[in-house]
């Protein structure tokens, strides 16, 4: 590669360079009736969708939600499987007592002889 | 400009693309007062061919209108996004030039300069365009930007969404290989004198 060759290439560049198209009215016209035609009117503008999980969070009120609901299942499961013996009163006063029925007392049995004659 | 628009004169691109999107019927007008003649000089001085840059500009400004309701304005400047769009379709024409002999130059647009000045000024940036289609998709959106619009190489870094260590030798290499072909036409396009 020589300097002319530079000189030739550079020249091209600036040559390019100075090109600086006023776009014509017909383009303008054009491009807007693009824009209009395409463009979401204000009745059906609408906020990015969100997905399945964002639109769940946002309905119940964000992350602080999710950390109460959380806290609310876990107490709710430990006195499900430890009940304070209050909650055993009040629900003993709501439903009554539980009453036990033995549906399988004789199979039970059944089953004990079978395994010690087994 | 109408008075109308005054409101939307400072405000940013991403601004009025949002605007656009819910519903504002200036807002296009504004854009496309300030991105259509960059958007046209851009495609214009890679495809060196008025009817085929205005095609690639009502193109790129068509996407921007579409992409406008799903517009992050986090995710890149309006500009940026637009200078990849048109690199990317002025490439896409270029690559349909390869292989075709150069017989189609416009006829001068501007009757202030001598005619054969203008004849030799456009057969140069014809050939210089149907070079740059010689090149690479990748040489020659970089070589297009850095030396055809004049941007610095952490502008075109972030255009092309790659390290400034590969504009550098996106643009060596491309600039190297456009005097490597065109180094053939010299004489035709009146560069075998003293002075070009």
């Amino acid at each position: 590669m020589t300097n002319r060759d530079d000189d030739m290439i550079d020249d091209l560049f600036g040559l390019a360079q100075s090109q600086t198209p006023t776009p014509s009215d017909d383009l303008m016209a054009r491009i807007l009736a693009d824009a209009a035609a395409v463009q979401p009117s204000v009745a059906s503008a609408s906020p990015p969708q969100a997905g399945f999980v964002q639109s769940l969070m946002d309905l119940i009120g964000g992350w602080p939600s999710v950390g109460g609901l959380a806290m609310a299942g876990v107490a709710g499961m430990w006195v499900g499987f430890a009940p304070p013996t209050v909650v055993s009163d009040w629900t003993a006063e709501l439903v009554g007592t539980p009453v036990t029925i033995d549906m399988l007392g004789s199979t039970d049995s059944y089953f004990s002889e079978s395994m010690i004659d087994g | 400009m109408t008075a109308q628009h005054g409101i939307w004169n400072d405000a940013p691109d991403a601004a009025l693309l949002v605007a656009y999107a819910n519903g504002d019927p200036s807002a296009a007008q504004v854009l496309t007062a300030r991105l259509l003649p960059r958007v046209l000089a851009q495609a214009t001085r890679m495809l060196s061919d008025q009817a085929e840059a205005e095609d690639v500009a009502q193109d790129a400004l068509m996407r921007l209108w579409k992409i406008a309701p799903d517009w992050r304005q986090d995710e890149a400047q309006v500009s940026t996004w637009l200078y990849r769009v048109v690199a990317n379709l002025c490439t896409d024409r270029l690559r349909k030039r390869r292989g075709v002999p150069l017989d189609q130059i416009a006829e001068p647009a501007d009757p202030q300069r001598g005619v054969e000045v203008q004849m030799q000024d456009t057969a140069r940036l014809r050939a210089l365009s149907d070079a740059l289609a010689q090149l690479p998709d990748r040489q020659a959106q970089a070589v297009s930007l850095r030396h055809l619009q004049g941007m610095g190489n952490p502008e075109i870094a972030e255009i092309m969404d790659i390290s400034l260590r590969s504009v550098e030798s996106l643009t060596a290499r491309g600039k190297r290989a456009l005097t490597d072909i065109l180094q053939g036409r010299k004489a035709a396009l009146g560069y075998d004198d003293d002075e070009p």
